[in-house]
């Protein structure tokens, strides 16, 4: 396995870094929390033409997503990828911002006939809804406007990607794919997920980090005691862990191999359970400054926990993955 | 990012596989993650069988010993990329090269880069296993601070004279030489008053004591030096510049050692997952989403390894590797812990003929304990990670 990045890769990486420093600060975030208006502008003059990730490898995307995971990018961007995702499937194109509609209640990504959909993200921006039904043998797809899907706000953790509930009783099913198809569909969801949760742990750390080196207790940067040093490096090596097993998924799914399965599993368990980490101790190396609304750790925090369980926390992902090794 | 390397090194890899195919003995296919009944004598104290001789010696006159180095020194000029191959296809299926890796992974590679012509010379018969090297570095005062070393060396001008005492000295009992670790300057900051020696196991004044580990064998020894005489040309590098090269010593332990450990991992949790089947125990959820979340940590470690070796290849620093002794040496234990656990109330019974698979569990597990000790313990990687790979500011 050749982990290298191309030039291509590295350009990605440095443009989407560039690209969020200066129009995604902290403060863009704290607004997008009341009110979502405030990212429109970053979403109409850049992310839309980002959606062309959707086209390209998912290793591409992973690269992009941690990026966009540092900055805790607000708007409807995450959900139009994935969107995307399912839509190409079809060989829909999609028109503005849009969203997927697939899980039942329990949130797992598995296609059924419920009437109401669940745990379906940043649906108040989308304008059009790929809606998931059928059974993971016979999977369907439909593109919806969602001006004639009942939608209704479900009070959520993460207010910076609200969650919804969509009636789609009713609505066109539209057409049938291959179970195979929609399983490439949930393989690149999943990874993707897990990309930003990298980007969102990244975050984490590297700001308890700093805090630690800067903050002065006792005479000496807090930073200088072993017992917050080894908190440390336990977080950071379960998020580099996760951070590999993130982009050996996107290669095995790249490469369309059997081992995409496990790997899958693999990538969103570890970037979940990463992200977790990161964000309890982060927030225990920056003690009470941390616990205040105004100081803003508290919306990585949010996104690690609400990330984690979109689309099955870590626990389901380790349930599945034990279902695979055991099958046979 | 993807998924193969190159056709060159996928016909490295192949011919390989088939040297493997046509010379390689069944003993040195065992699964070492304990030492094998043939490899010590009846008092346990470790021995190194005909097999294990001959082995070492095909390997290096086909070019398979260290394959990055050229013919001469057992290896074919080999390519970064293709010694990672090389060292992976061999863990992979339990092969070891040598029961006595001091020689070709720690002596040869620093003779290489520190010592004179003639101790260069030396390199070639460490690497065959002609020659059987110890390294003197622990001491009894001198554990995770190796700097303190007391082990004294005085200088009378065309020889020195040692005294002083080595411990966990591996391989001291069947070694006839020691690369040894000696204080020269006792004024000087102890970084700076360390040289490095070449002592011949046979010197009078050399005593060397077999030190029984918990799991009952001896693989180590105490090697204890009264006043022992070292001619002046047995100084590898510079007076009083031994330091440096213990550096380059536990880089070159370091390098390759996380490709065996994860293949390692992966045996392991392959095993259990055979185990839990056999024992009827795939139904029980809580067992097996422990086994899937240790199953994703070894694989999620063999592609940190990899990740870290891509961005070392491409000139960057490879912080992913510092982790990895830490982890796999924690992974390892759990593992085998976890498979001791499975058998209910035998998991004390050591018994080959009652325990599963033949005690494998309980003699790994006990073998495991030391991974968190021996070449660094975890404590001590934790500290040079936090100083080093995330710049926290020194206690």
């Amino acid at each position: 396995m050749d982990f290298s990045l191309t030039d291509e890769q590295r350009i990605i990486q440095q443009t989407a870094r560039a690209l969020f420093n200066k129009e995604c600060p902290l403060a863009l975030v704290r607004s997008a929390w009341s009110n979502p208006e405030v990212a429109s502008p970053l979403w109409q003059s850049h992310l839309r033409d980002w959606l062309a990730l959707s086209e390209q490898s998912l290793a591409d995307a992973t690269l992009f997503m941690q990026e966009y995971g540092r900055a805790l990018v607000p708007g409807v961007f995450f959900a139009s990828l994935l969107a995307a995702y399912a839509a190409s499937t079809v060989e829909a194109r999609l028109t503005g911002g849009a969203t997927v509609a697939v899980a039942a209640s329990n949130g797992y990504w598995i296609p059924n006939d419920e009437p109401t959909k669940h745990h379906v993200p940043s649906a108040n921006e989308a304008q059009q809804v790929v809606v998931i039904s059928g059974s993971p043998q016979a999977p369907r797809v439909a593109v919806v406007a969602a001006a004639q899907l009942e939608v209704t706000a479900v009070e959520h953790m993460d207010r910076l990607r609200p969650h919804f509930r969509v009636h789609v009783d009713g609505s066109d099913r539209g057409h049938d794919i291959s179970p195979h198809a929609w399983q490439r569909v949930v393989y690149r969801a999943l990874v993707t997920a897990s990309a930003e949760l990298i980007g969102v742990g990244r975050y984490l750390l590297d700001s308890a980090l700093a805090y630690a080196k800067e903050r002065q207790q006792f005479g000496r940067p807090i930073g200088s005691f072993q017992g917050l040093q080894w908190q440390l490096v336990n977080a950071a090596l379960e998020l580099e862990r996760a951070d590999a097993a993130v982009s050996w998924a996107a290669i095995c799914v790249d490469a369309d191999v059997a081992e995409a399965a496990r790997a899958v599993h693999i990538a969103k368990l570890e970037a979940g359970s990463a992200a977790r980490h990161c964000a309890r101790t982060s927030l225990q190396v920056h003690g009470g400054i941390g616990y205040t609304w105004e100081h803003g750790l508290h919306f990585w925090l949010r996104r690690a926990y609400a990330g984690d369980a979109f689309m099955g926390p870590s626990d389901y992902h380790a349930a599945c993955l034990a279902e695979l090794l055991f099958a046979a | 990012m993807k998924l193969a390397f190159s056709a060159q090194d996928d016909a490295f890899r192949e011919e390989l596989l088939s040297f493997l195919e046509q010379h390689c003995p069944p003993q040195a296919r065992a699964t070492r993650d304990m030492i094998g009944s043939d490899d010590v004598d009846a008092n346990g104290v470790m021995v190194i069988p005909q097999w294990a001789k001959e082995w070492q010696a095909t390997l290096f006159d086909h070019g398979w010993m260290t394959p990055s180095y050229p013919p001469e020194l057992g290896g074919r000029n080999a390519t970064a990329i293709q010694t990672m191959l090389y060292l992976e296809a061999l863990a992979q299926r339990g092969i070891c090269r040598s029961l006595h890796f001091g020689g070709y992974a720690i002596v040869a590679p620093s003779l290489l880069e520190f010592g004179n012509a003639q101790q260069q010379a030396l390199a070639p018969a460490a690497l065959r296993g002609d020659t059987v090297w110890c390294v003197g570095m622990s001491e009894p005062g001198a554990g995770s601070d190796l700097a303190a070393l007391a082990t004294r060396a005085d200088d009378k001008g065309d020889h020195f004279v040692v005294n002083g005492q080595k411990v966990w000295t591996s391989y001291a009992m069947v070694a006839s030489k020691c690369f040894c670790y000696v204080r020269t300057d006792r004024d000087a900051p102890k970084h700076r008053g360390i040289s490095l020696l070449i002592i011949d196991m046979d010197t009078p004044g050399v005593e060397v004591r077999p030190l029984r580990h918990l799991t009952g064998q001896a693989e180590f020894a105490e090697v204890f030096f009264t006043d022992v005489r070292v001619p002046r040309e047995n100084l590898v590098g510079e007076l009083h510049g031994g330091w440096r090269i213990t550096l380059g010593a536990l880089a070159h332990e370091r390098g390759g050692l996380w490709v065996e450990g994860v293949a390692g991992c992966q045996r392991a949790v392959d095993d259990l997952v055979s185990m839990i089947k056999r024992l009827g125990l795939q139904h029980d959820a809580s067992i097996t989403r422990r086994v899937a979340r240790l199953y994703s940590q070894s694989r999620s470690l063999r592609a940190m390894g990899w990740k870290g070796f891509a961005s070392f290849a491409q000139g960057s620093s490879a912080p992913e590797h510092s982790y990895m002794k830490v982890a796999m040496s924690e992974l390892q234990q759990t593992l085998y812990e976890l498979g001791m656990d499975l058998q209910g109330a035998g998991l004390a019974i050591t018994d080959p003929a009652i325990a599963q698979e033949g005690g494998r569990w309980q003699a790994a597990f006990f073998n495991a304990l030391a991974a968190t000790i021996g070449g660094g313990t975890s404590e001590i990687q934790r500290n040079v990670i936090a100083q080093q790979v995330l710049g926290l500011p020194r206690a």
